[in-house]
């Protein structure tokens, strides 16, 4: 179960950044997370409703977007999906294949709530504060 | 009415805080001129056994320590340390895998100056260990025969992963009906550059190939760095 590592990791992210511009409710994080990864994305969205209890986030929607796995040929310049599940040499040439994408765990953006438009923020804020950092 | 909310751009790698600690471990690592290999494999597919056995070759060769990573106990660093090798003992809690920050903390109590070759037992398990960079120079899986010939297929990350794959318990294949040309074109499909040992550390056969390939890695970084000195 290192979702919950990763949900940590992620809710920790998106603190730093929103505080960074000083926004106070994290409404949306969205995530590219590749096909080629060993991250279960439901059981990443349980993990992260437990991380984000008590931060800014603590109502945030965790947006993820599936990256395909794409492999290329150097021999026969061309990008596919892997065949047979996870075939990684070229089933013309035989070459082994390189992997261009499908390896993505990253934030991409977050949207928050500034200052001026939320009110009753200060309240988490300070919860978030008495917490300790993961 | 609600304003709408504001885009802020992140961009970054969700494992950055563990890439960073890898970074210094690995920094570390190469000021002290050592091998740190990160061994790998589902429960019970013999790392233990297989450590012993690689441990007992390098007796009087090499300069050699080892982490342990488990859940609980501290059984497979006694077992080391029986063989006269100075090893730490990880416990993880309920942790799946060891990442780079325990890694760091166990070099605080446990100095890897003077060594050749630092061996990190993680935790057994074929999933999580794949993501998380501990700063190893090495990533060495262990597939036993009997776990069936699909392994590689079922867990292409990790295997993908690897540098050296080492298929144990050859001694079991006919017991088990396993066909090791099969089991290693698996492999090979999912990750065509690897290098493949196939051994039996409880018999011995096949060791002597890995431990070599092993000893000659540490002497080709031994020269490299007295060349580069």
């Amino acid at each position: 179960m290192h979702e919950i590592s990763i949900a940590e990791s992620i809710v920790q992210i998106a603190e730093t950044k929103a505080r960074e511009q000083k926004a106070l409710l994290v409404q949306v994080i969205k995530l590219r997370l590749g096909k080629f990864t060993t991250i279960v994305p439901e059981a990443l969205q349980f993990a992260f409703e437990i991380c984000r209890e008590g931060t800014l986030s603590h109502a945030a929607r965790l947006d993820i977007e599936r990256i395909p796995m794409i492999v290329r040929c150097a021999v026969c310049d061309s990008s596919t999906e892997p065949m047979c599940g996870v075939c990684l040499i070229c089933s013309e040439c035989g070459f082994p294949l390189e992997i261009i994408s499908g390896e993505e765990l990253e934030i991409e953006y977050i949207e928050v709530d500034s200052e001026q438009e939320v009110s009753q923020c200060n309240q988490h804020q300070n919860e978030f504060q008495s917490r300790p950092m993961y | 009415m609600q304003p709408a909310p504001e885009r802020i751009s992140v961009q970054a790698n969700v494992l950055n805080a563990n890439q960073q600690t890898a970074i210094a471990n690995r920094e570390l690592f190469a000021r002290e001129g050592l091998i740190v290999m990160n061994l790998m494999s589902a429960p019970g597919a013999g790392k233990t056994t297989l450590l012993e056995g690689t441990l007992k070759a390098f007796r009087g060769q090499m300069r050699v320590a080892v982490i342990e990573g488990d859940l609980q106990t501290d059984l497979d660093a006694q077992r080391i340390k029986a063989l006269g090798v100075r090893a730490h003992q990880i416990t993880t809690g309920t942790v799946c895998h060891l990442d780079a920050r325990m890694i760091a903390r166990a070099l605080e109590a446990f100095p890897v100056s003077g060594l050749d070759l630092l061996i990190i037992e993680n935790v057994g398990n074929l999933i999580c260990p794949a993501s998380f960079d501990l700063g190893e120079s090495l990533r060495v899986v262990v597939c036993s025969v009997a776990e069936g010939p699909e392994k590689p297929k079922k867990y292409p990350v990790m295997f993908n992963k690897a540098n050296v794959v080492l298929v144990n318990k050859i001694d079991l294949a006919d017991a088990s009906g396993v066909d090791l040309t099969e089991l290693e074109r698996n492999i090979r499909e999912v990750n065509p550059t690897a290098t493949i040992f196939s051994l039996s550390a409880r018999t011995g056969e096949g060791l002597d190939a890995w431990t070599n390939w092993i000893q000659n890695a540490v002497q080709t970084r031994v020269q490299t760095a007295l060349a580069s000195a």
